[in-house]
């Protein structure tokens, strides 16, 4: 009998314990995220690597049709967009690429395993006044199928779902 | 009585060898003629681009949209133009137009894409003994175009094309003459991109 007793109370605490923590958690969870109506999306910069114009407008192009089509904000400002001046709650994002390795879309093809196109990017999320909101490093890939500028689809997709999980 | 004729069924092997024969020969004249059909298109594509230059417009047909004009489907092709103080992109009926003195910079690439792309390009993957393999080492250049500009509320655009080998910096000269600005001029581009071909020799 004494065994029962025991076994039940400490069944008890344990969906007790379960219980709360999972409370805890999705409470934390609520206050990391920071409301945001607006984000202004500036020109991706290459400061320490060579970009070639065509991914730096890949890059900047997908990433406003991606943060776009998550419906999250309310509007998405371009860089230079004057509206933005005025617009509450509003989030910038900055992005720094950092590395950059250039494959060949002939050699996936035929191989497989080699001419992968990488790019490493730092997208930092600010708000109007400087501060850091969220800094994270993002890499876009291509692996197999696609064009090499298919790596800044793939860096955008990556870059909208942080947007969604953390405003 | 009249007897019907009765026609031997049994084929003879000399003709049946010879109408093989004959396939075999069909065949490797198809393959020759795909062979060569691609090879003319890659070098036919610069000479329609030249040719449709006509007065103060200059178009080039072949054009693919990659990215970046509103209201347009990526990887739409269609004819590029330089006109009335504006670049035009033609897909069919759609028209986008955007002020050349609006675009910032205009830049210009080189790049290579599979001969045979698209949704019949991704099909051949599933071709058996590797022939998707095969195909996509058959690639034809191509050049690449890249231009940035505002909207009227000062948002900035990035748009990215592909032309035929051998246009881009004429689309490029006829951009700058309608209002276009850029920080890399085109004898500077020319002159970088003859570079390589240079060290060859």
């Amino acid at each position: 009998m004494k065994s029962i007793r025991y076994s039940s109370a400490l069944l008890t605490l344990a969906l007790v314990f379960l219980f709360t923590a999972s409370t805890a958690l999705a409470q934390d969870q609520a206050h990391t995220k920071t409301p945001a109506s607006a984000i202004q999306i500036l020109m991706v910069q290459s400061d320490e690597v060579k970009l070639p114009i065509e991914f730096q407008l890949a890059l900047y192009e997908n990433l406003i049709d991606q943060v776009q089509k998550t419906n999250k904000f309310q509007h998405v400002y371009r860089a230079g967009d004057t509206a933005a001046a005025n617009a509450a709650g509003l989030v910038i994002l900055r992005s720094n690429v950092y590395g950059f390795k250039k494959g060949s879309e002939g050699k996936r093809q035929v191989t497989t395993v080699a001419g992968a196109t990488q790019i490493k990017v730092h997208c930092l999320f600010t708000d109007q006044a400087g501060k850091t909101e969220l800094a994270q490093d993002v890499t876009g890939n291509v692996r197999f199928v696609g064009g090499n500028l298919r790596a800044t689809l793939d860096f955008a997709k990556k870059v909208a779902q942080i947007a969604v999980t953390n405003f | 009585m009249h007897e019907p004729e009765v026609q031997s069924e049994i084929p003879d092997p000399l003709d049946e060898e010879k109408s093989n024969m004959r396939m075999l020969q069909a065949y490797t004249t198809l393959f020759a003629a795909s062979v060569i059909a691609m090879g003319a298109g890659s070098l036919a594509a610069p000479c329609l681009a030249q040719d449709a230059n006509t007065g103060n417009a200059t178009s080039f047909a072949g054009t693919k949209h990659v990215l970046g004009l509103q209201g347009l489907k990526h990887n739409a092709s269609g004819t590029l133009a330089a006109e009335n103080g504006s670049l035009v992109f033609t897909k069919g009926k759609k028209k986008v137009v955007v002020p050349a003195a609006s675009i910032q910079e205009v830049m210009t690439g080189k790049d290579t894409e599979r001969t045979i792309g698209g949704t019949v390009g991704t099909l051949t993957m599933f071709a058996p003994y590797g022939g998707g393999r095969f195909l996509s080492l058959f690639r034809s250049k191509i050049d690449m175009l890249s231009i940035e500009y505002l909207d009227p509320s000062g948002g900035l655009h990035g748009a990215i094309f592909t032309l035929p080998a051998g246009s881009a910096l004429g689309a490029k000269k006829a951009l700058l003459s309608q209002g276009a600005t850029t920080s890399f001029p085109v004898e500077m581009e020319a002159a970088a991109q003859a570079k390589p071909k240079e060290k060859k020799q």
